[in-house]
């Protein structure tokens, strides 16, 4: 699997995409609480400066009225200076009342703002009509103005500038202390969440890992299989255990149906054979009687011997080839050279017996890396089939090479053409072959084979002649078991 | 010249004097020449005054120099501590009780003061076009000295100053210049000086441009008529005898003055003769 493929949430295991999502919504949960909290704390800080500036300059607005009325410079100064030193609330910068007419009348802060002087235009500005308390959150400053009112009019308005840094860094330190302390929360439980969620799954995991060994043709772990108290996980493990008998016993009846085919084939093997030892039998036992007689010629003994000889050879390659394939081990060697040459010899018979003409090309080196007996199994079932298949007389042809790695048998016969059941079953490698009902069994057997081997088949064109069947497997340390 | 004759009448609308308040509290009216705001300061003088002269003795203090003086005039008051502005003003009505020593002598100075922060001032002339603060209308120190030395000038100080502001306070006019408000004032030397000691904060930044010549120490003053009384004479006793009486040096030690004396009209002439050339520009203005 690529970087890439590894790194795409869809191909991630179960067992860990469930515990993430659930960590990722409880994280996005405790940021939005945290941003909830957040705006609600900023609202309810820009009430709490609301409620001290208006709690400041009411007090003030009683306590100056009655000098504003009647202009009094000196006392209004001396509660503002007052009024200031002593508020707690807030911490005010200045506090000064404006005139009707645009002029101070006193500042807290007179150096700042000199009496009598025009109320600067920036105060003038900063507050909108009916709007009596303005933020600045950036530069930690509040402004409030209220107006003051005698006998039923307007007698002047009394400013006051607010240092909010203090109230400013509370609200920094609170909402630090939420959104650290949401976070330290939020990461605890989602860490608990996803141990928690993990724990649940782990029941999946180990079937997942269980149906993994079942696909690779191995039975699952007795003791693996727990006693689960979830009703939902109980009832999956039971479900699986009855599949995993059914394979059990599916694999068992595929592995028996394989014997017995390979001894149908030794059997029908060992007819072929008898015939090819056979065969050669009467001409060697006319050289013998034709050597007792002449033997003292010396050309007709050279011819007799020569004879023998011949046959006696052939005898030997075949026997040799069907101990070959009976003693052969399913698994374990590699494939040789020599090793694929002899299946020529087993289906000799065939060739014979139906005057083919056998067109034979190994090219393949001294030894490749490939499960030998498997091999040699399923080129020898392809073979055997393309001689049933050819019309008699006709034309078989058999090539193997080794080509990247990859070994690759072809198999050509003159015949009419894979029946369309045939080439479905040549075509459907990514499950188990089920075993046929009726005949077949060595093409069920070579497809299985194949299978297992993790090859493929390339086929002629539906209905084409000659029908070519190409067997590819991968060859390396891998494909020897 | 209509508020004197307005007060003159009012005073002798007053009860005469007499031995039917011999058991009452002796009143002892305090003007903002005293520091008002020193709570202990008053109870010194409470005890020490009761203890001398065997009478509970009350202190009453108001925002002006007026309603004391008024008070006083009108026989509300047993004595008082005035200006020497008001008593040179009613002068025919009023007697010394007894004179404070400061620095050795009966006498004080008023002092111009101004704000450093406001820019370099050397003289009277650089405080044109500012804003001034006075203590009282009626007081020397705070507002006869500087309006006599206007005049003296050729000014007055509604065109010479932009602006200018009453605190009804010599500690007052130390804040209002000291804070900016104003940027400059007629303050009490007296009181500047002992600010200056107990408070040196509030005078920080505050420069003396003018110190006046040497004036009459604001009195402790009577009703004419009730200088034979003896609840006066008391009072009188009390504290010339100040000195060197048992718990007397405590209060003069916290008023910072030497002690008092019998003093005499003749240390007022100074100030009649400002209150003289001011009186002569401000029409009816007593």
């Amino acid at each position: 699997m690529t970087m890439a493929a590894r790194l795409d949430p869809r191909a991630w295991h179960l067992t860990v995409k469930i515990p993430l999502l659930v960590a990722g919504l409880m994280v996005a949960l405790g940021g939005l609480a945290s941003q909830l909290v957040l705006a609600r704390l900023d609202r309810s800080h820009e009430e709490q400066v609301s409620r001290l500036a208006t709690a400041y300059l009411e007090g003030a607005r009683s306590a100056v009225t009655p000098f504003v009325e009647r202009r009094d410079v000196w006392e209004t100064f001396d509660v503002l200076d007052r009024l200031e030193k002593r508020y707690g609330g807030l911490d005010i910068l200045v506090t000064f009342v404006g005139l009707p007419e645009g002029a101070i009348l006193a500042a807290s802060d007179p150096m700042q703002l000199r009496a009598f002087a025009a109320v600067p235009a920036e105060w003038q500005g900063r507050f909108v009509e009916g709007g009596p308390l303005l933020i600045d959150a950036a530069a930690e400053r509040a402004w409030a103005r209220r107006g003051l009112d005698a006998g039923g009019g307007e007698i002047g308005q009394i400013f006051a500038e607010i240092d909010i840094g203090q109230l400013q860094a509370e609200r920094r330190n609170v909402a630090w202390t939420l959104i650290l302390g949401n976070a330290a929360v939020t990461l605890a439980l989602a860490t608990l969440g996803l141990a928690v969620v993990r724990r649940m799954l782990r029941p999946l995991d180990l079937l997942s890992r269980e149906v993994a060994r079942l696909r690779d043709g191995k039975a699952p772990h007795e003791r693996a299989i727990p006693r689960l108290r979830q009703p939902e996980f109980r009832i999956l493990f039971d479900r699986f255990a009855e599949m995993a008998d059914a394979v059990s016993e599916r694999e068992q009846l595929a592995a028996r149906l394989a014997r017995e085919e390979r001894l149908a084939q030794l059997g029908r093997l060992a007819s072929g054979m008898a015939h090819e030892v056979n065969n050669p039998l009467g001409g060697m036992l006319t050289a013998v009687d034709t050597l007792k007689r002449h033997g003292q010629d010396t050309a007709v003994r050279a011819d007799g011997l020569a004879l023998l000889e011949r046959g006696l050879e052939g005898v030997r390659d075949v026997v040799r080839a069907a101990l070959l394939t009976w003693r052969e081990p399913e698994t374990g060697r590699p494939l040789t050279s020599q090793a694929f040459e002899d299946i020529r010899f087993l289906i000799q018979h065939e060739v014979t017996r139906r005057r083919l003409v056998l067109a034979w090309r190994n090219a393949l080196p001294a030894l490749v890396a490939i499960d030998s007996g498997p091999v040699r199994q399923a080129a020898l079932n392809l073979m055997l089939n393309a001689c049933r298949a050819a019309p008699v007389g006709g034309r078989v042809e058999v090539e193997a090479w080794l080509a990247n790695g990859v070994l690759q048998i072809r198999v050509v016969d003159s015949g009419p053409g894979l029946p369309p059941r045939v080439r479905e079953r040549f075509s459907r490698l990514d499950e188990e072959p089920p075993a046929p009902s009726e005949g077949g069994l060595g093409v069920w057997a070579t497809v299985r084979l194949a299978r297992r081997q993790g090859g493929r088949f390339l086929l002629s064109e539906e209905g084409a002649s000659p029908t070519v069947i190409v067997l590819l497997l991968p060859t390396g340390p891998r494909a020897v078991a | 010249m209509r508020r004197r004759a307005l007060l003159g009448a009012t005073a002798s609308l007053a009860l005469p004097a007499g031995p039917a308040r011999a058991q009452e509290a002796l009143r002892l009216g305090l003007t903002p020449v005293f520091s008002s705001s020193d709570v202990v300061l008053l109870r010194l003088l409470e005890g020490y005054l009761g203890r001398a002269t065997g009478l509970p003795v009350e202190t009453v203090k108001r925002r002006t120099y007026q309603e004391i003086t008024l008070m006083l005039l009108t026989g509300q008051l047993d004595a008082a501590w005035i200006c020497g502005f008001p008593y040179v003003q009613y002068r025919p009505q009023l007697a010394l009780v007894a004179v404070p020593v400061y620095r050795g002598a009966p006498l004080y100075q008023s002092y111009l003061i101004a704000n450093r922060r406001r820019g370099l001032v050397a003289d009277l002339a650089d405080l044109e076009g500012g804003i001034h603060a006075f203590s009282d209308p009626d007081s020397n120190s705070g507002w006869l000295v500087t309006a006599a030395l206007l005049r003296e000038r050729g000014h007055q100080p509604a065109s010479f100053f932009a602006h200018t502001i009453f605190t009804y306070g010599h500690r007052n006019v130390v804040r209002a210049v000291g804070s900016g408000l104003a940027d400059s004032g007629s303050v009490d030397g007296y009181v500047f000086d002992v600010l200056a000691a107990v408070e040196p904060a509030l005078g920080a930044g505050l420069a003396v441009v003018r110190r006046s010549e040497l004036l009459g120490f604001p009195p402790i003053a009577c009703r004419d008529v009730d200088r034979e009384q003896p609840r006066v004479q008391a009072l009188a006793r009390a504290l010339l005898e100040m000195t060197d009486a048992p718990g007397g040096s405590p209060v003069l030690a916290a008023l910072r003055l030497d002690g008092f004396t019998a003093g005499s009209d003749a240390l007022f002439d100074g100030i009649a003769d400002k209150a003289a050339l001011v009186a002569t520009d401000t029409g009816g203005r007593a």
